[in-house]
């Protein structure tokens, strides 16, 4: 109606973004059931927590027994079980989930100006989804767990006890969650973007669930086809793998890793958006090299899909493909330092505001790259001929999924805590419980890589006596790792009681979800508000028109509570 | 004539009816633009393609070495 | 038109009927991809197992059909396979023709179209039980012939007889007067589901039958 200032967005008017939910009342239908985006966001975070606290422990047994050469606590077969449960938790149950399903629910719509993602109830089937496969994961130690790792390669997995079963199955619906989290996510950001958003304005979080997106619903079947196939051998007979009776153990490994490799991506993409939103806000600075950062997350995600063989070198795999894979791998590590040196770049000359999020991302970026770095002395055919199946293989994943992916949840949590809850955390504690976790994170897992190259193999529940001293370095590394997360669930519980109020943008950030108050309104935007710029441009005045309501006003419920949407 | 050689007329004819509504179908979609469109184009071609196998089939063109059982 | 933008013409309390449409139509469009984002996934989930049947065959086995108990395997019946196709495909067509006269409102035609669809589809599903009984490869358990052939096309069975329930369902819909001339998201997408799955047999017809 009024005109407004030359720039104004000229994209095609979203009459579906207008569409409100009914609030619902009854405490079952938003708690439990509930099909509202951030809902659903928090109860990932507290599903995901609940499994991060089980594989955790698991790991600390891990790390126990390990203290001594002979095995302090478990007998061997029940070793075997414990670290196949916590990289198969850790995995799909706690990485996979809390970044895609609870950041990008939380964060996501609301990021692009959205009430809610495209399809709430697909979102709320694919929640629930989750929770049922972690109770079938964890009840297949009633009966036996897996013992053959996280990976479960056969001919051993055939031969794993009954747990082994309940593994297909659980890791089959949190694949099928996946998948709806993928298709759903695709779709929203696609169609559901505020007027004005354009691609280019999209905050790099959005970009980084985008460019997960792909990965969640095509990789994911591939694995769902592995898992399916192991599970009917394993209960009808039917030969897939068992090499005596005619089937490929390779293929078990080409199938898995065609998923679990793309699927290291799904763990560090959304990841890199985190940290791409917190190093602006506490640099104070635009983003070096917006479009960089964007267009690397698509650039690696789309090479994912080419380098699963990586895994396979010593599989016995055809010699001439060795050279191909090695190279592509490599050539991911372009789009990664492209955004490493972004954020460097980011960083640099910024007046840093030191809070926890940006200690962690700063954390990030230098165990990250540690990791990409080891990475790619794995990815070279004749070093990954003497380290694989060593810790040095340990040392690199835990560098990239531990200092990568939940380092950058931490920077996430801490960052948006303020937002979920609308109350700070403490700061003093938080930042102690980073140095922490850091400090007891590079104990724990940098002898790893000594031991790795010394020829100290993986999965072993006794080790030979000179590998005793870091052992039980990491080992008592691993409890400080501890305390650090026993500190961070104590900071929480402890902001719930006592944090004082946030208000809607205590980090002074300029993304759209910080426009509305903290926690935001079910609705998320009293008007879905229109775009003008990408929203990393500290100085400039805010890019968003329509936001009528200041930040910090009372917002008012809008008058219609629901738009009649037809259905067919 | 065996029952191989008539289920082999049988496709054969029914390839050649299935392939030509199949492309009448595809003009009719020619000109449309919409993802559903443009998916249904590959998804007919595609499936008259599978008509060109059927055909290859009952002349023993395919597969090399003859088939049946 | 760029002005109308930023400040909403028209917002959440307006019932006219022209908003009314743009929301059918954004919705349907969402619904629409993901719908097609669904159907690649599924793709995804054939190309595993074909992957996997190919690797078998190609890179395990040093003779195909593979030799078991020191006889081999026979090769499955062509002719037969090549019929039950040809019942597929055509039911492919006859589906796309009763989309078309629903969009020309022609219900008579889709109503007899759809029934041809159907009957076609449970006919490729018989065929598929006839073949079934006779392929002499060893079962399903036996060896990898048997167990790639009955995995895959069992598959793509279960996609058949879903697709023959969810086009069964839709025609029920149209019998309630669910979909009207303009808004029939549910017939697009059984179409394409359908057509998906006849293009998943071509696929298999190929590598089972003609390879």
């Amino acid at each position: 109606m009024a005109t407004v200032a030359p720039g104004v967005p000229t994209g095609p008017y979203h009459a579906v973004l207008d569409h409100i939910h009914p609030e619902p009342t009854s405490f079952i239908r938003k708690y439990i059931f509930s099909i509202d985006a951030k809902v659903i966001g928090m109860q990932y975070f507290i599903t995901g927590a609940i499994f991060f606290v089980i594989a955790g422990l698991l790991a600390e047994i891990i790390r126990t027994q390990l203290l001594s050469p002979h095995g302090a606590i478990l007998s061997a077969a029940t070793y075997n079980s414990v670290y196949s449960m916590h990289g198969s938790a850790m995995v799909w149950f706690v990485v996979i989930p809390l970044l895609t399903g609870a950041f990008g629910n939380f964060v996501m719509p609301m990021q692009i100006g959205a009430r809610d993602v495209a399809f709430p109830w697909l979102n709320l089937v694919a929640f629930w989804l989750f929770p049922v496969a972690g109770v079938i994961l964890f009840s297949s130690f009633l009966v036996g767990a897996p013992d053959a790792g996280w990976t479960e390669y056969p001919p051993i997995s055939l031969q794993g006890p009954l747990g082994t079963n309940l593994w297909c199955i659980a890791v089959f619906l949190i694949g099928i969650s996946s998948t709806m989290t993928g298709i759903n996510f695709m779709v929203t950001i696609y169609k559901m973007r505020a007027p004005g958003m354009t691609f280019t304005r999209m905050p790099l979080f959005v970009w980084g669930q985008f460019a997960t997106t792909p990965l969640l619903f095509i990789a994911t079947t591939a694995l769902g086809a592995a898992l399916a196939a192991l599970f009917i051998e394993r209960v009808f007979g039917v030969p897939f793998y068992d090499p005596k009776r005619g089937g490929s153990p390779v293929l078990w490994q080409h199938m898995f890793w065609f998923y679990s490799h793309p699927a290291v991506y799904i763990m560090i993409i959304p990841g890199f958006g985190i940290i791409s939103e917190v190093l602006p806000t506490f640099a104070r600075k635009p983003i070096f090299g917006y479009k960089m950062i964007a267009f690397s997350s698509v650039a690696i995600s789309l090479l994912s899909f080419s380098v699963w063989a990586h895994h396979m070198f010593t599989s016995g795999m055809v010699p001439w493909l060795q050279l191909p894979f090695m190279i592509i791998t490599m050539v991911i590590a372009i789009p990664t330092g492209v955004k490493i040196f972004s954020w460097m770049a980011t960083l640099w000359g910024g007046s840093i505001n030191w809070k926890t999020p940006a200690l962690y991302a700063t954390g990030f970026l230098i165990t990250f790259t540690y990791g990409g770095l080891t990475g790619f002395f794995l990815a070279a055919v004749p070093a990954d001929y003497h380290e694989h199946g060593t810790y040095f293989v340990v040392a690199h994943f835990h560098y990239v999924l531990y200092g990568g992916s939940i380092m950058s949840m931490f920077a996430g949590i801490y960052y948006w805590w303020p937002k979920m809850t609308g109350r700070m955390y403490n700061e003093k504690l938080g930042q102690l419980q980073f140095w922490l976790t850091f400090i007891g994170f590079n104990a724990t897992f940098t002898p790893m890589h000594w031991l790795g190259l010394l020829g100290m193999p993986r999965r072993v529940a006794t080790y030979d006596p000179q590998f005793q001293f870091w052992n039980q370095f990491a080992s008592i590394s691993s409890y400080v790792m501890a305390l650090g997360t026993v500190l961070f669930f104590y900071i929480l519980f402890d902001s719930l009681r006592n944090g004082k109020k946030a208000g809607p943008n205590p980090w002074g950030a300029r993304t759209l979800e910080w426009m509305v108050s903290s926690p935001p309104p079910y609705y998320n935007f009293k008007k879905i508000p229109a775009v003008l710029a990408a929203p990393y441009d500290f100085g400039n005045p805010l890019p968003y028109l329509g936001l009528d309501a200041a930040p910090g006003a009372t917002e008012a419920t809008p008058t219609s509570a629901s738009h009649p949407v037809p259905t067919y | 004539m065996d029952l191989a050689t008539i289920e082999k007329v049988v496709a054969f004819i029914g390839a050649l009816v299935v392939f030509t509504f199949a492309l009448i179908g595809l003009k009719g979609e020619w000109h449309k633009k919409g993802l559903d469109d443009n998916v249904t184009k590959v998804l007919l071609g595609l499936m008259a393609f599978g008509c060109v196998l059927v055909v290859l089939a009952s002349f023993g063109v395919l597969p090399r070495g003859g088939g049946g059982a | 038109m760029a002005v109308s933008v930023a400040v909403h013409g028209h917002g959440p309390d307006d019932h006219g009927g022209h908003d009314d449409d743009i929301i059918y139509q954004e919705t349907r469009d969402m619904r629409l991809m993901g719908f097609v984002l669904f159907l690649v996934s599924d793709v995804v989930l054939f190309s595993s197992y074909i992957f996997a049947y190919i690797y078998l065959r190609n890179s395990i086995q040093p003779t195909w059909p593979p030799i078991v108990d020191g006889h081999q395997l026979p090769r499955l019946d062509t002719a037969f396979a090549a019929f039950n196709s040809v019942v597929l495909f055509g039911s492919g067509v006859t589906m796309h023709f009763a989309l078309e006269s629903w969009k020309h409102a022609n219900k008579p035609r889709f109503n007899t179209f759809m029934w041809l669809t159907i009957f076609l589809g449970l006919g490729f599903l018989g065929g598929q039980g006839y073949e079934y009984a006779h392929a002499q490869i060893g079962g399903w358990s036996g060896n990898i012939f048997g167990a790639s052939f009955f995995t895959l096309t069992g598959m793509h069975g279960i996609h058949v007889f879903l697709g023959v329930c969810f086009l069964f369902a839709l025609w029920i819909q149209t019998q309630r007067g669910v979909y009207t001339e303009h808004r029939f998201f549910g017939l697009t997408a059984g179409t394409l589901y359908w057509h998906f799955v006849d293009v998943i047999w071509v696929v298999l017809f190929f590598l089972f039958y003609l390879w």
